[in-house]
């Protein structure tokens, strides 16, 4: 028997910016403890110096120190290097090493200003396990926000379960529900139970994985469009999280939202931490 | 400071059993705050609003639909698991169809030994309502004179009146206090006095009432905090306001029937007793079931949250109710015309803490004032 391949596992990954030398410099960290994933962020003078980004454990304290040491590897910084650390995202009270929690929402409209630019006023965090829009300043201060009901059903969390039920990775999984003739009907629910028995069905008519997967994509879009249709879209719009970096539903989202959703060099996952670290600044020079 | 009106909350059946023990009156179980409990307080009976448990439950699927609102199950479910078996009866004045469905349910599945459902118009804004309700009090007066086999006097519903009114001019007080910028009185503190008011004697209620405004001005441990108002339906979700109250809001205000619409205006005596009590009830801050057509409701929660001075207001409803979900439309609109930013939350049996803090502190920091740039 073959072992079971974890489809649903997404690339795990960390980077160092080479031109840096952290020494001497003010560094401060933003750790973002999410449902699904959790990320690290490290600047040096407010500059981003590391990121690591993996996969949240059942315990929230570990998953924390668990990102920060592996953003840290190789760097010749340990915990005592860092001045001050802000903690985010659902674990946002259980990162040991944190002097402050602040929630996601206010970390995400501030990496997103910093990933985007100060022309984004409409943020869209796809995370793990909710989606929120967020509506911010020049300054990425949030001016208006709203989350998705209590329900996951639309987020991170049922994309993995596809990977696994239609037995493709979650990372090819935007580009094969693009691979269509025909943009098919989506699923009529995007909650996760509901729609992995409807895709059971549709696979049992014979539908082409790539379709199903189509369908599915199409239906996350729709939702999370009713979500910002609630809100409304002011321009620059942009997103983070996880799903950002799924093609098959941000084309699809795009097309539904009429207006350019913005691009970025950064991982999208790291935008909640990326804004934790650099409240975590503007506290320690505050003397907070 | 409020151990006695927490005693009362917590200790609600016990304090009902007590009082039947000790008085020999009968108490009875109502559904909504339109109940006019003069009347029965007139009668020697004590009115107590039948209120959830806020406990996961699977007793009342066979008897209520699925999209009714999760207060009206759980008021439900007290019955079902005997919680009230101690009723000496049950009313209800005509509200919402969810809450409708508790009482008729309870009637048919509980059981109990005198049920009442009091006609209160829908159009209390008709020049004839006032006099309709006094109609229907007469009938009401007369029932319970039959039930308990006593004249209900002028004197008794002077009595009645009276304390009644002394209840609300004391929790006016009590409120006018939450004005100042350091309040002496939490919002959780005031809901658990405001939901005491609802189960026990309103004589003793006062006595405690003036013993407590009488102390809070020396209360040291004053609090401060985002000043916040509670708009909403049928809200005793006291692990809620201490969720908010622990993040750094403060609630200072609210609108809702276990808050201030219950006991906000008074009767204002005159010689046809039942006339006066009827207008107090067509005259009070309305039910959204029952604000039409003119929306009195709006200009009212503004006015508080002006008196008030909040920096926000959390909107809340039980899930699926009809009457609040058509007004926050129109409550956030004016609200947020008004310079109060508002948040949207739908409440269940169970609150989801974590879900509704994070969407509670990001609001916090959204209409904070700290610099974090």
């Amino acid at each position: 028997m073959t072992e079971k391949q974890e489809l649903w596992r997404w690339t795990e990954s960390r980077w160092t910016n080479p031109d840096i030398d952290w020494k001497g410099k003010l560094i401060t960290s933003g750790v973002d403890v999410g449902s699904v994933s959790s990320q690290a962020v490290i600047l040096a003078d407010g500059e981003l110096y590391a990121y690591s980004n993996m996969r949240t454990g059942s315990n929230s304290p570990d998953s924390a120190m668990n990102a920060i040491n592996w953003a840290m590897e190789d760097t010749g910084l340990t915990l005592d290097d860092i001045a001050y650390t802000v903690g985010t995202g659902y674990g946002r009270v259980n990162v040991p090493f944190s002097q402050r929690a602040i929630t996601e929402i206010a970390c995400h409209a501030r990496g997103g200003n910093h990933m985007y630019g100060p022309t984004v006023r409409t943020i869209l965090d796809m995370g793990g396990q909710d989606c929120k829009a967020i509506h911010c300043d020049e300054k990425g201060k949030v001016t208006n926000f709203l989350m998705n009901d209590k329900c996951a059903a639309g987020t991170g969390r049922g994309m993995e379960v596809f990977a696994d039920l239609l037995g493709v990775s979650i990372n090819d999984i935007g580009e094969l529900s693009l691979d269509i003739d025909e943009e098919p009907p989506p699923v009529s629910s995007t909650c996760v139970v509901y729609a992995k028995t409807e895709a059971t069905g549709l696979l049992r008519e014979g539908w082409p994985t790539n379709k199903v997967l189509a369908a599915y994509c199409s239906a996350m879009a729709h939702r999370i469009m009713t979500l910002l249709e609630r809100i409304g879209v002011e321009k620059d719009f942009a997103i983070t999280g996880g799903i950002a970096k799924n093609k098959g539903v941000i084309t699809r989202l795009q097309k539904e939202v009429g207006t350019t959703i913005l691009e970025t060099e950064y991982d999208t996952q790291i935008a909640g931490a990326l804004g934790a670290a650099l409240f975590a600044k503007a506290l320690k020079e505050k003397g907070k | 400071m409020i151990e006695q009106f927490k005693e009362w909350e917590k200790n609600r059946h016990e304090y009902a059993k007590d009082w039947q023990e000790r008085t020999g009156g009968k108490v009875m179980g109502y559904f909504c705050t339109y109940v006019p409990e003069e009347i029965l307080y007139a009668a020697g009976i004590l009115p107590v609003r039948i209120l959830g448990s806020h406990e996961p439950q699977d007793v009342t699927e066979p008897h209520i639909f699925a999209m009714f609102c999760p207060f009206c199950r759980d008021c439900l479910a007290q019955g079902l698991k005997g919680r009230y078996d101690y009723l000496d009866g049950i009313m209800i004045a005509q509200s919402c169809l969810h809450i409708r469905q508790t009482f008729w349910s309870w009637e048919k599945h509980v059981g109990v030994e005198y049920s009442k459902f009091f006609i209160m118009p829908h159009k209390i804004q008709s020049k004839d309502a006032p006099e309709f309700l006094r109609g229907e009090m007469e009938d009401l007066k007369k029932e319970i004179e039959e039930l308990t086999g006593k004249e209900i006097t002028e004197e008794a519903l002077d009595n009645a009146i009276a304390v009644y009114n002394k209840n609300r001019e004391l929790m006016r007080k009590l409120y006018d206090l939450r004005k100042e910028p350091n309040p002496p009185i939490s919002g959780e503190e005031a809901m658990e006095i405001t939901m005491a008011q609802q189960m026990v004697d309103k004589a003793e209620h006062n006595k405690a009432l003036e013993e407590l405004l009488a102390k809070l001005p020396s209360r040291t441990d004053t609090l401060s905090g985002t000043r916040l108002m509670i708009v909403g339906s049928e809200d005793d979700d006291l692990q809620f306001l201490n969720m908010v109250e622990n993040c750094g809001g403060l609630f200072v205000i609210d609108d809702h029937c276990t808050g201030s619409r219950y006991f906000w205006n008074q009767v204002i005596p005159e010689e046809d007793r039942l006339m006066a009590i009827s207008k107090r009830y067509i005259d009070r801050p309305p039910c959204p079931s029952k604000d039409w057509e003119e929306r009195k409701r709006i200009p009212h929660v503004l006015t508080l949250a002006k008196e008030w001075d909040v920096a926000g207001a959390i909107i809340m409803q039980q899930k699926f109710c009809d009457p609040h979900e058509l007004d926050f439309v129109a409550i956030k609109k004016a609200l947020e015309e008004n310079g109060v930013p508002t948040l949207f939350l739908e409440f269940d049996v169970t609150v989801p803490i974590g879900q509704f803090k994070i969407r509670v502190e990001a609001f916090l920091e959204m209409i904070g004032d700290e610099d974090l740039f």
